[in-house]
């Protein structure tokens, strides 16, 4: 077999051989990658710590927002080059990491890369300051006196796996906001933050020593502890669980950003409905689903649709399951583990049991399908199926019994997915956000969030920032000890 | 052949019997099947929705097996209730408001299975011990088959000084001390029986106590179940070293049992010197690993989910697809522990985390 060794991370300031290794392997159809992922002691994380918030104190924060934009610009124009080095390092190595189709990983790589470039990244700054100045220095504030917004010393990021290069998005956000950047690698994703550290770092070398990435075992020991204690502010992915370990050991004075799990879903009105309507929207229905198996935030895991237009609901879903089938053919989902092929069969039963005979409801798909489709006639309450391309479509009579079917979970609501009239569209935001959804995209948009979006309905960049005002009364009192004033 | 009344008779013959070829196995497995295919409409369209008739389920690994939930979503049971029926409860290891129903109209056939099994693979000859009980008794817990287990094994298999060492404020600690001591003391080999969490409670109360004990040679524990939350969650190489190292039990007396509620017959190793344990049970049950997602058996040496064909389980269905990890080893299965709800790697909320969030 083909095996090939990479080390994971970046660690400015340490040389390979005083730090410790511990190999991750991952297989994936006859080829394996074992990735080296560091193990610090709590003293070289804290030595770690203090170069990199010293290092962004000097070279990152004295550069201007623009500046920053620039270098991320080329970094990114790198990553979307597919003769880049970078970028045929991520096409060849993360499917074989996450497991994922390698054209799936490709165009998922692509589309997201999209995201960061600079006009992006300058619509992303804009959406969370009106005046992006602000991150350069004082501005002039409407009420009188002035403004300037400072990111955190160090900034450190526990980033979720599976989605390849998920890390992207907070590292960016840490960098706009000129932080020292320190970031824990998912143990399921344990590539791509390295390489786009190292990548930008070869863009503009003075940012050496202003990030770095690192991992610890499980949810860390001493040497996660010495991190966040050095942390003024902690941006986290994962479970509650995971999350609530992490928040338990941080100062109280630090700033916890928590990204927590999601459920999302569809709704579709009748109006979408009709016969050349309908099958298009499946499909693009199946591409949200088929998105990295359902495992990203955004991931619909029920899909309601109302009764009444040409194409029925039970229809819709055989559609459905139809594109599902034809997207197996070109994005064939990945290989699960047993259990996660338990966890599918559990969901399929479930269903299975509760199947009255002769009415309309139905499982699609057999078991041995690389997707599962269920079809339900009664407005079923949200809650998360298997994932892995297994989907509710339940009908519904109108729109406005969706939000109260979603409203129980409102702490795990995120996207909907929406397809209607504006009317519809407006009148579902305003039941759907209060329930406590935070994104309402088309259908076939779902998994594809886009730039400068609120995730999870915060403020990406405003919530890392402080403000520091100069009061009117200050200046007004300055005046006087002018050398100029008489 | 009577397919309308359950094989009560042939399978209390059946289990009495020394062993049985491969072919004595399937034909009063089949004729299990034919009876519960037509006894268990529910199980029927299990069966059909499957394409497995009576017709062409030809031997015991062709009987579709019903995954374990399904005793939590439906009555799965062949004959209609009586008063007098025992109904054995999972105890809601997952979800404490949807629990697994096992229903026993009578217990002669899981009370010859229980004896037969346990005289061979724990008292081993001996014919009665003193046994110490860390476990509700039945009057207590009614619907527990490991609650009506141990009673069994109390009144068939232990001395009359044998007794339970629970009460509604927990282990009676005192009173367990001065037996082992007494049994030390004796010289009389002594047998503990109990829910595996009991033992981590004994074994944190004794090391709180700085206390040990040799208890006689002869002398076993048996345990069973997991922890199940009730108790802090010990390495099985921990668990087993400790027990050995705190009771004087050498770990290959240690013995651990591998029971369900959905299940009317019961696995053990041969003790526990090294871990995990090469877990089996007698001729009445044969056990093969699957991929879950379509039910088949996996390669031979693979991995896979545990499926039990149990003909002990007369009035529910005999084959169950468990959600145990189990790996083939010699004269039985590795036990490599539940295959728990996949843990979502992204982003995307799983059942598991989600079921969680929703518990009281």
């Amino acid at each position: 077999m083909n095996v090939q060794r990479i080390e994971a991370g970046y660690l400015p300031g340490l040389a390979s051989a005083d730090v410790q290794w511990q190999t991750l392997p991952f297989e994936q159809d006859g080829q394996r990658v074992d990735v080296a992922v560091p193990v610090l002691t709590a003293t070289q994380m804290q030595a770690l710590a203090l170069r990199v918030k010293e290092a962004s104190t000097q070279h990152l924060k004295t550069m201007t927002v623009s500046e920053i934009i620039n270098v991320i610009d080329r970094a990114i124009a790198r990553l979307l080059d597919s003769n880049d080095p970078y970028r045929k390092q991520a096409d060849a190595l993360l499917p074989i990491v996450s497991g994922y189709d390698a054209q799936m990983v490709r165009l998922g790589l692509t589309g997201f890369f999209k995201t960061f470039r600079a006009p992006q990244l300058h619509r992303f700054v804009a959406e969370d300051f009106a005046n992006p100045k602000v991150l350069d220095g004082f501005q002039p504030t409407p009420k009188g006196g002035a403004v300037r917004a400072y990111g955190p010393q160090l900034l450190v990021h526990s980033w979720a796996g599976n989605v390849p290069a998920l890390a992207l998005w907070s590292l960016v956000c840490g960098l706009l906001v000129k932080a020292g950047n320190i970031g824990k690698l998912p143990s399921a994703e344990p590539l791509f933050a390295g390489w786009f550290a190292r990548l930008l770092v070869e863009v503009h070398p003075p940012l050496a020593d202003c990030l770095a990435v690192v991992w610890w075992r499980g949810a860390g020991d001493e040497d996660a502890a010495a991190l966040y204690a050095q942390a003024d502010t902690v941006v986290a992915y994962g479970g509650n669980d995971a999350l609530h370990a992490i928040q338990r050991r941080l100062p109280v004075t630090a700033r916890f950003l928590a990204h927590g799990h999601k459920l999302g879903f569809g709704i579709i009105s009748a109006t979408a409905l009709d016969a050349q309507k309908a099958p298009a929207l499946a499909r693009r229905a199946a591409w949200d689903v088929m998105r990295y198996d359902q495992q990203g935030c955004y991931s619909p895991q029920i899909f309601y649709v109302q009764r009444g237009g040409q194409v029925l609901p039970r229809d819709f879903a055989g559609y459905l399951a139809g594109e599902l089938t034809n997207l197996q053919q070109r994005f064939p989902r990945r290989a699960l583990d047993l259990a996660e092929s338990a966890a599918v069969a559990k969901w399929r039963q479930s269903i299975e049991w509760q199947l009255p005979a002769g009415g309309a409801d139905a499982l699609i798909g057999d078991p041995d399908a690389a997707w599962g489709v269920s079809y339900t006639d009664t407005a079923a309450p949200l809650a998360p199926t298997a994932l892995q391309r297994s989907i509710v479509v339940a009908g519904i009579d109108t729109l406005d019994d969706v939000a109260p079917l979603v409203a129980a979970h409102s702490r795990y609501l995120q996207t909907a997915g929406v397809a209607a009239t504006p009317e519809e569209l407006f009148r579902l935001a305003e039941q759907l956000g209060a329930a406590g959804v935070t994104r309402v995209s088309a259908i076939g948009a779902m998994s594809v969030p886009e730039a400068g979006w609120h995730h999870d309905g915060r403020f990406n960049l405003l919530d890392l920032v402080r403000m520091t005002e100069i009061e009117q009364s200050a200046e007004a009192a300055a005046d006087p000890y002018a050398s100029y004033e008489p | 052949m009577n397919n309308a009344a359950p094989p009560v008779a042939e399978l209390l013959e059946f289990i009495a019997q020394d062993g049985c070829t491969d072919a004595q196995f399937d034909q009063l497995a089949l004729r299990l099947f034919a009876y519960q295919y037509g006894a268990n409409a529910p199980y029927r369209s299990f069966c059909q929705r499957r394409g497995a008739t009576v017709r062409n389920v030809k031997t015991w690994s062709d009987i579709p097996a019903v995954p374990i939930d399904a005793f939590k979503a439906m009555e799965l049971r062949c004959e209609p209730p009586r008063p007098d029926e025992r109904v054995f409860m999972t105890s809601g290891t997952t979800r404490a408001d949807m629990r697994g129903r096992h229903f026993h109209p009578h217990l002669d056939v899981y009370d010859l299975s229980m004896t037969h099994n346990f005289a061979a693979r724990v008292m081993r000859g001996t014919p009665r011990l003193p046994m110490g009980i860390l476990f509700p008794d039945e009057v207590a817990m009614p619907n527990s088959s490991l609650a009506h287990y141990l009673a069994l094994a109390k009144t068939a298999f232990g001395t009359h000084d044998s007794r339970y060492f629970m009460s509604p404020q927990g282990i009676d600690l005192d009173g367990l001390w001065r037996r082992l001591e007494a049994a030390e003391r004796d010289g009389e080999p002594y047998a503990l029986l109990g829910a595996s969490f009991s033992f981590v409670h004994v074994i944190d109360a004794l090391r709180k106590e700085g206390r040990t004990f040799r208890l006689p040679p002869g002398s076993r524990i048996l345990d069973t179940g997991g922890y199940k939350g009730q108790s802090r969650e010990l390495p099985l190489d921990t668990f087993y070293s400790e027990l050995s190292d705190l009771l004087g039990v050498p770990r290959a007396l240690c013995i651990n049992m591998y029971g369900m509620t959905e299940l009317s017959t019961q696995f053990y190793d041969d003790g526990n010197a090294t871990v995990p344990s090469v877990k089996s049970g007698p001729h009445w049950i044969r056990s093969r690993l699957v991929d879950p997602a379509t039910g088949r058996t996996v390669p031979a040496g693979e991995r896979g989910i545990l499926a039990h064909c149990d003909l002990g389980n007369f009035n529910s269905v005999s084959t169950i697809l468990t959600e145990d990890v189990g790996q083939p080893a010699d004269g039985g299965f590795l036990l490599l522990g539940r295959a728990e709800g996949a843990q979502a790697k992204g982003c995307s909320l799983a059942v598991e985390e989600f079921i969680q969030s929703t518990r009281p």
